[in-house]
């Protein structure tokens, strides 16, 4: 596949027109554990597996799913500590905009924020700060490849050297404001789509066709509490199921 | 700090230039230890010295280095123009009043918590601009703040504070305490040396207990059973430093609270209106917003006023400024 050789550097696009890195952002989001959300009338679920890698693990100190905002909780698939990172950044912004409009900000714009955020660092080092002329000294004591750096030569390079890779992680945004309970899906690209109902991660499929089966408009929030457990309950036997 | 950084950039590019002879590393050695003397007299004059050795790539860094000389120190207060607002005023250019809050604010603490008070009044000058301004600000909803000072610095602070606060919250999980809302407040205003002129009385009960303190615009701190600040507050401390006792009860604490914004209302001139208080206990929060009013406005004339009758309307007559000239052509084709 032509493919491979634009599979290192996130900022080429390989020639079928796509950015491998995120491809590859996607399959990391999906083998994280399974999670989903549902709209329901009143209000939104956001639902996830707590699997911890021993029982040794303190599973009070762990936690999925975080609080942005008082009316906007955010869950994740795939590398937590990805996560953490847009999880603060998030919180931020939220506060920055309550201080700026004393407001509460709004679902669609935290997740626009989030989203921005995610697809920088798809295509430039932006987030770091602008160290300047450190950045170059830095730059001198990594080993690329093919390239030969000149000293204080090109600035561009910084941005393929420092190591700067997509989000592993896809985001469910839970939030209830003014326009109602509303449910977003972030991917690592950093684009994002209103769902009424989504699952990410392992069993996606599984899940997606048990949560089309179960969807209705006018689901009242227990009912959406019971569907997702439901649904994650669903995925846990088909696993069991394959071991016996 | 400077020093180090012109140091580290010499000698990171003059090994990695692939010249690692002899010659280079002794040059390279012979500079850092000629640096520490040239930085001493002017970083200036360590450059140019830097430029006569006619190396291209040390040359180079020397330019990148006046860039970093350059930078300017981040956050606190920027003295940049203070030289030309000195030149203006000397020009006869005043400064435009701000508004203050000339002020009586208090807190106390009482058995169960801290009870905070505030007079409503905000002065720009000697004109009163806001007979009923709120001065206790919210930070946490465990921990309340009474300004005094300017309006504005006191707002802002308190509002950048609450929002830092409300982060912290978020990443630890917990309850804010009142000694983290007190260095936040301490260190911004020290920073900014006493230029951001607020003086705060910062109150709370959070899982140590209850706690008061007040903070002075250059950045001081008091922790205080019971504290009075503003222009009104030598008034409120008469009557603290009389009546206050351990152990107060609620309506006591509160009436104390009351009696010592009135005095500061009914004595000092930038104080006045009304009274607000706020009570804090663990686990729950009252503000009374004009808890006594003891200005209310007394006179008002029972006839009404009378304003004189407008003049009479004799006659109408509309003139036209321009005719109206209606041109009539033989029609286009087009039309009809």
């Amino acid at each position: 596949m032509g493919d491979s050789q634009y599979s290192f550097s996130l900022t080429t696009f390989s020639p079928s027109g796509k950015l491998v890195q995120i491809e590859h952002a996607l399959t990391a989001v999906g083998s994280g554990q399974t999670s989903l959300g549902i709209k329901a009338a009143n209000g939104v679920v956001i639902a996830t597996e707590k699997k911890l890698p021993s029982i040794l693990v303190d599973e009070a100190s762990v936690q999925k799913i975080q609080v942005l905002t008082p009316n906007i909780g955010v869950v994740y698939s795939g590398m937590g500590p990805d996560s953490r990172v847009l999880v603060r950044k998030s919180r931020k912004q939220a506060e920055q905009y309550h201080r700026l409009y004393k407001e509460s900000i709004p679902v669609t714009q935290l997740v626009r924020e989030t989203a921005a955020v995610m697809q920088e660092f798809t295509q430039s080092g932006a987030g770091r700060p602008m160290l300047g002329w450190l950045q170059t000294i830095l730059d001198f004591n990594v080993k690329l490849k093919k390239t030969k750096l000149r000293a204080l030569g090109n600035m561009s390079h910084k941005k393929t050297l420092l190591g700067v890779r997509p989000f592993g992680v896809s985001l469910l945004v839970a939030g209830f404001d003014d326009n109602g309970p509303q449910l977003y899906q972030v991917d690592p690209s950093g684009s994002y789509f209103s769902w009424k109902a989504s699952a990410m991660g392992k069993n996606v499929s599984n899940a997606k066709t048990f949560l089309e089966k179960r969807y209705t408009d006018d689901m009242e929030l227990d009912d959406a509490v019971h569907t997702a457990i439901l649904t994650l309950k669903e995925g846990y036997m088909h696993l069991k199921l394959l071991f016996f | 700090m400077q020093r180090k950084v012109a140091l580290k950039i010499t000698t990171t590019l003059c090994t990695k230039n692939g010249c690692l002879d002899a010659g280079t590393i002794e040059r390279v050695q012979s500079l850092a230890f000629l640096i520490p003397q040239a930085f001493v007299a002017n970083t200036q004059r360590s450059l140019h010295w830097f430029l006569r050795l006619r190396s291209s790539s040390i040359f180079q860094v020397c330019v990148m280095s006046k860039a970093v000389v350059d930078v300017p120190p981040k956050g606190g207060f920027s003295f940049d123009l203070c030289r030309r607002n000195e030149m203006l005023s000397k020009k006869g250019v005043q400064t435009p009043p701000f508004r203050k809050t000339g002020t009586t604010i208090v807190g106390l603490v009482f058995q169960d918590g801290v009870i905070l008070g505030a007079d409503t009044r905000a002065t720009e000058g000697p004109i009163v601009c806001d007979k009923n301004c709120e001065k206790i600000h919210y930070m946490a909803p465990n921990i309340y703040c009474c300004g005094a000072g300017t309006a504005a610095d006191t707002e802002a602070v308190t509002d950048m504070v609450s929002s830092q606060l409300q982060l912290h919250r978020y990443h630890t999980g917990r309850e804010s305490r009142v000694v983290t809302a007190l260095t936040l407040l301490k260190s911004h205003l020290f920073s900014y040396q006493g230029y951001v002129q607020a003086a705060l009385v910062l109150g709370g009960v959070d899982c140590t207990g209850p706690h008061l303190h007040t903070i002075y615009p250059h950045g001081s701190t008091d922790t205080l059973p019971f504290a009075t600040m503003g222009s009104g507050s030598l008034a409120a401390m008469a009557v603290f430093e009389s009546k206050y006792h351990e152990g107060l009860t609620r309506e006591e604490g509160i009436n104390l609270v009351s009696e010592a914004i009135c005095s500061g209302i009914f004595n000092d001139l930038g104080s006045g209106s009304n009274v607000d208080v706020c009570v804090i206990t663990k686990g729950h929060k009252e503000y009374l917003r004009n808890h006594q009013l003891p200005n209310p406005r007394t006179y008002v004339s029972a006839k009404g006023y009378s304003f004189p009758k407008p003049i009479e309307v004799l006659l109408t007559k509309v003139t036209p400024l321009k005719e109206k000239v209606e041109v009539i052509e033989g029609g286009d084709a087009m039309e009809e």
